[in-house]
């Protein structure tokens, strides 16, 4: 068994990974709520995002700021024209269906990534990351106290934001019934672009914390969206302090375990497995025959 | 019993000759390449089989059919370098291996509906993958794992003795997949494609009318995982060594968008599913175009088949077709009565319609 100093940089690093999952998954949760799409092209947006951002600055020579600012742009600009494409003709349609269509936009941007970036593996490193600290024997940097910090306070701001302003209510009513919330003159499709755009930025935001803390290649980043969407699905696409704590719990342990040779190949089916008994769990009660929904 | 229409007593026929062509004409006229392409296009027919069944017949919808398809693999790998069963007996256990174990996840991941369903056999098809990249597929070494990592020398999987060369193992391949066709058909023509059809128009409505729900929603679980086994040893047959990177998680979306865009409401949707999965990556590349095209194609296609035409392309080629072809004839008879009419001087008036 290693000893308590072998898991120190793991923990550190899990909780940051956590973050960004926490991150990803309160966007993920807040657009399911309100429009009824589960985004599965989540990570694909972000990936491509942070790609463009690396050309910016890689290529030619644009300064940082301004490139993260267009992977956001970026990520908000892409899901709001999906929005504003596939979101009224499906409104009416199965989560199911909303859903697999967002996969024909996860399949448009992994194609587009590989045909115009290739496989390459490149690498993202903010400027955060060469500020280091030392806490007892472990080298801190900032990208990964503002990766968990970002987590953290995007979800009590979400969540507050939901309580207390009148664009808050009228995303939850939305997530209540669409008609209902329609005929009460709720202006419907401009709180779901509005979800849309929020929603967009932050996969940007994931994506360039994701390109730096993991690594920058699309299919990896596309599909790092399924770990999120297990500490949304713990959650039940409803809580998002539940999705906080579970995308912190599933960073942690997937990196803490990583000392520990004999389990050490497979921590990367942690949120899989987590997800896969929360959601069994969660159904225990429910027939086979007459399953009803939990949304 | 319902009769037969003509077209419907046509079809057996022309399947027939089709399967005819395809086993016994095509194999000589094409080059190794192209058979290879043309082997892989069948086995991923019979993938797309089990889940157009799951979609088009019952309403289910499972993310997860390429882990299942490494599932099936894996069993048909392992008990073909571990015993000395003849191939045909190694397909059918590995598709009954597959089978239970499917089923074994299916009994309780059926408590869950529609998109929870399909999330959470995504979830159990990315642990299965990080589980085969630890262990690997058994290539011939020792132990339960049988995976030796020297990688020279190592043998292949073996195929049938009558069809051990790549256009005979090819005619094996379209006939197990004929028979697999066989079997969903005689499916959904029978009890359990009725009870399938009122469980995906109302489940309480089925309930209802006394069907056992649970028994047949497992029973078409089981039978697209039977399918998915088999086609995993047909693989295992064909590439002959089997590694984690010809599964990726990509490919069970493509997988999906694939079956959507050829149509989940008719089995000539998954034959057109394989062709647009194995060949058209194949015949791109053959043109010098990039495959990444191809991806981006997809996407289109299932946002395109979501938004539009939910019958995907099984439906609409022949809708099209018969549209044109109706355009077509209308053309043709017009410039028929302009000929009968000319010779009796000027035309008369068009009456107005």
């Amino acid at each position: 068994m290693p000893s308590w100093q072998d898991f120190q940089p793991f923990i550190v690093a899990g909780l940051a990974l956590g973050g960004v999952y926490a991150l990803s998954g309160v966007g993920m949760v807040v657009l399911y709520r309100t429009t009824g799409v589960l985004n599965l092209a989540f990570g694909a947006v972000g990936a491509m995002g942070a790609l463009i951002a690396w050309t910016l600055i890689n290529t030619y020579g644009w300064p940082e700021g301004l490139a993260y600012l267009v992977c956001i742009a970026f990520g908000a600009a892409i899901s709001l024209g999906y929005g504003l494409l596939a979101g009224p003709p499906l409104a009416g349609r199965d989560p199911l269906v909303k859903a697999a269509a967002t996969l024909g936009l996860a399949l448009i941007l992994l194609g587009t990534m590989s045909w115009i970036w290739s496989d390459k593996a490149r690498s993202m490193v903010l400027p955060t990351t060469t500020w280091r600290h030392e806490v007892g024997e472990v080298l801190i940097n900032w990208t990964q106290i503002l990766a968990l910090a970002l987590g953290v306070l995007i979800t009590l701001t979400t969540a507050v934001f939901l309580r207390r302003t009148g664009l808050g209510t009228a995303m939850r009513a939305l997530a209540n019934d669409r008609e209902i919330t329609a005929s009460l003159g709720v202006p419907v499709r401009r709180v779901e672009a509005t979800t849309w755009v929020v929603s967009g930025a932050l996969s940007g935001v994931a994506g360039l914390l994701l390109s730096n803390l993991v690594g920058l290649d699309a299919a990896t980043l596309t599909f790092l969206v399924i770990s999120s969407l297990a500490a949304a699905l713990i959650a039940r696409l409803r809580s998002l302090v539940v999705t906080l704590a579970a995308g912190i719990v599933i960073g942690l342990v997937n990196a803490v375990v990583t000392p520990i040779f004999s389990i050490s190949p497979y921590r990367d089916m942690t949120p899989f497995v987590l997800a896969a008994v929360a959601l069994l769990f969660l159904a225990r009660h429910q027939q086979i025959s007459f399953a009803r929904r939990i949304t | 019993m319902r009769r037969p229409t003509a077209s419907q007593a046509r079809a057996p026929a022309t399947v027939l000759a089709l399967l005819l062509i395809v086993v016994l004409v095509l194999p000589p006229l094409l080059s190794a390449y192209w058979i290879d392409v043309l082997t892989a296009v069948a086995i991923y027919s019979v993938v797309a089989l089990g889940l157009n069944l799951l979609m088009g017949r019952v309403g289910l919808v499972s993310l997860g059919q390429i882990a299942v398809l490494a599932l099936g693999g894996w069993v048909a790998a392992k008990l073909a370098f571990a015993t000395s069963i003849p191939f045909p007996l190694v397909l059918l256990i590995a598709g009954l291996i597959t089978l239970v174990l499917g089923t074994l996840v299916g009994l309780p991941a059926l408590r869950l509906s529609g998109l929870y369903l399909a999330l959470i056999t995504l979830m159990l098809a990315g642990a299965i993958t990080v589980v085969l990249s630890t262990t690997n597929f058994p290539n011939g070494g020792p132990g339960f794992l049988g995976h030796t990592e020297s990688s020279f020398g190592n043998p292949s999987v073996r195929r049938p003795d009558i069809a051990g060369s790549d256009p005979g193992y090819f005619r094996f391949t379209v006939i197990v997949a004929a028979a697999m066709f066989a079997l969903a058909l005689w499916h959904v023509r029978s009890r359990p494609g009725r009870a399938w059809a009122a469980i995906r128009q109302s489940e309480p409505a089925a309930l209802a009318a006394g069907v056992n729900i649970t028994l047949y929603k497992l029973w078409a679980w089981a039978l697209a995982s039977f399918m998915t086994g088999v086609a995993g040893g047909l693989l295992a047959g064909s590439v002959g060594k089997l590694y984690t990177y010809q599964f990726p998680t990509r490919d069970s979306i493509i997988l999906l968008a694939v079956v959507l865009m050829g149509g989940i409401y008719s089995l000539w949707g998954a034959v057109v599913a394989g062709g647009l999965m194995k060949l058209l990556p194949a015949l791109l590349d053959d043109w010098g175009l990039p495959a990444d095209l191809l991806t981006i194609l997809f996407g289109v296609g299932v946002l395109q088949v979501l938004l539009t035409a939910p019958g995907g392309l099984a439906a609409q080629v022949p809708k099209d077709l018969a549209r044109l072809g109706g355009a077509l004839s209308a053309v043709v008879r017009r410039e028929a009565a302009r000929a009968e009419r000319a010779p009796t001087g000027p035309a008369p008036r068009e009456p107005a319609q």
